[in-house]
């Protein structure tokens, strides 16, 4: 089956995020966003800082309440909490409390999604040596760099194998070869079946691994489509230019 | 339930990492060393001075052990973010407000057990006897804490650090001045402050009511209906102020 025929994975509709920020301050983050990934696509999210990326991550995770629209994710309504059951997710900077160790973490996190102890053991294995984190076991993350609190991040979002993968920056910190392995990985995971929601600064990348894109700025979704179909709309040579355009467009407009 | 217990066990693990909790339990315990001092009294007058200071100082450490813990281990989660990790998986608000609550309970029931085992070893080698009583009022503390710890959580859902520790210590002192504080409004000429001293008086929690230490230092007994219509009184305003935790959670943004 063609990606285009599947059933949505994520529908969004008309979403709409104004942060009260005190006396007649309001500040409008996401502007009536309408949106739909199909089940088995990568979709990027891309955007400059402040464009409403992470809000509207954070919108469909339930962390942020809308003011207006709708999210329904794999057919569900997304504040319904066993939903999070199916989905992965990672944050920016991955926030994890400091003084547990890798394992320690996947534990905890495995112990919360519900996971068998006997499962849970093996699952760890697998996942500490796939992000390649299986020779720190004993450290804990307080000393962890970056980088490698962005792969223990990553081996969290996998941990419950979920349908729906989250992720936001999920190369911020990975040196090229991690930066690869990840783009390597998310690849993988949609050959197994997996939906994949990215946002990222770093277009190369996104344009790597993505079936289709978006172009946030300012709350407002500007463009959405293949990056072949929007560089021949948009008359732009590479995705950088593409990007650049829209965002000179809507500066102007 | 499950998921609140695992809340609970990373919270308790978290919060015995804390410099604040260790430094006021020690503190607490050299306190209950300290009473040794009062060897200039009589011997029956300095034991009732060790079990008065004593009783004082666990109810006052367990306290600020209660807030101080209580406090950080909610707000932590806000400031360093761990929070939003945690709610983008398959865990209900009110699990994690309930695992918090169970957790720090446990942390706060293991200070509040140190310091009566110090507390006990102390009158045990001083009068070689231990009044029953004397364990109606670490029972009292504890319950008394529970509250605190709820009361804590309430507030810490959405206000600052700040705000929280000089309101919830406020209102620890003035839990414990409330019956005083009625008893002079009867005294008052000026109505409008009658009302207000009233309403305060039915609204906030009575700390007086899990203070029994005066009565048990001259070696009265205390009925066990007392001790279980306070306990009772102690776990509803618990209650009443997890809800209110809760509302105030259930609608915040992280």
């Amino acid at each position: 089956m063609e990606t285009n025929e599947k059933p949505a994975a994520l529908r969004i509709e008309g979403l709409t995020k104004i942060f009260h920020l005190g006396r007649n301050k309001n500040v409008t983050a996401l502007d009536n966003l309408s949106l739909e990934i199909k089940e088995g696509e990568i979709f990027g999210l891309l955007g400059p800082n402040g464009s409403g990326k992470t809000t509207a991550l954070k919108l469909i995770l339930g962390l942020l309440f809308p003011t207006s629209g709708q999210i329904e994710i794999l057919g569900r309504d997304h504040q319904d909490v066993e939903v999070k059951n199916d989905i992965g997710y990672l944050p920016e900077n991955p926030y994890y409390y400091r003084y547990l160790t890798g394992p320690e973490i996947l534990t905890f996190y495995g112990r919360i999604f519900g996971i068998k102890k006997e499962n849970l053991e093996e699952k760890k294995e697998e996942l500490l040596k796939l992000v390649g984190l299986y020779d720190k076991q004993h450290l804990p993350l307080k000393h962890f760099s970056k980088g490698m609190l962005e792969r223990i991040g990553l081996a969290v979002a996998l941990l419950n194998n979920p349908k729906f993968l989250i992720l936001d920056e999920p190369t911020t910190g990975l040196d090229p070869i991690g930066s690869r392995e990840t783009r390597n990985l998310l690849l993988n995971l949609q050959a197994a079946g997996k939906t994949i929601l990215l946002s990222s600064h770093y277009l190369s990348e996104i344009e790597k691994v993505s079936n289709r894109v978006g172009i946030l700025h300012q709350g407002k979704l500007l463009a959405l489509g293949t990056t072949s179909e929007l560089m021949t709309q948009w008359k732009a040579g590479d995705i950088e230019d593409l990007f650049i355009k829209v965002i000179e467009w809507s500066k102007q407009s | 339930m499950v998921k609140a217990i695992v809340i609970a066990k990373n919270t308790f693990q978290e919060a015995l990492r804390m410099r604040s909790y260790q430094i006021i339990l020690v503190f607490a315990l050299l306190l209950l060393g300290s009473s040794q001092l009062f060897s200039f009294l009589t011997p029956v007058e300095q034991l009732k001075m060790i079990k008065d200071v004593s009783l004082s100082g666990i109810e006052f450490f367990s306290a600020l052990m209660a807030i101080l813990a209580s406090m950080t281990a909610l707000r932590s989660e806000f400031e360093t973010n761990t929070i939003s990790t945690l709610l983008s998986k398959p865990l209900k608000r009110s699990d994690f407000i309930l695992g918090k609550f169970l957790g720090m309970a446990l942390v706060t029931t293991l200070g509040v057990v140190i310091m009566s085992v110090v507390f006990i070893g102390l009158i045990l080698f001083k009068q070689h006897s231990f009044e029953i009583s004397l364990f109606s009022a670490l029972f009292l503390i504890w319950a008394e804490m529970l509250v605190i710890i709820a009361i804590t959580l309430a507030v810490a859902a959405f206000a600052s650090t700040a705000f929280t520790l000089i309101f919830v210590f406020f209102l620890f002192l003035v839990g414990h001045l409330t019956s005083y504080g009625f008893s002079l409004s009867g005294e008052m000429k000026n109505p409008v402050l009658q009302v207000i001293i009233k309403f305060f008086y039915n609204i906030i929690p009575n700390f007086e009511n899990f203070a029994i230490r005066d009565q048990v230092v001259v070696g009265g007994t205390i009925p066990i209906t007392y001790l279980l219509k306070t306990f009772g009184y102690g776990i509803i305003y618990t209650a009443i102020a997890l809800i209110v935790c809760l509302y105030f959670f259930r609608y915040r943004e992280v």
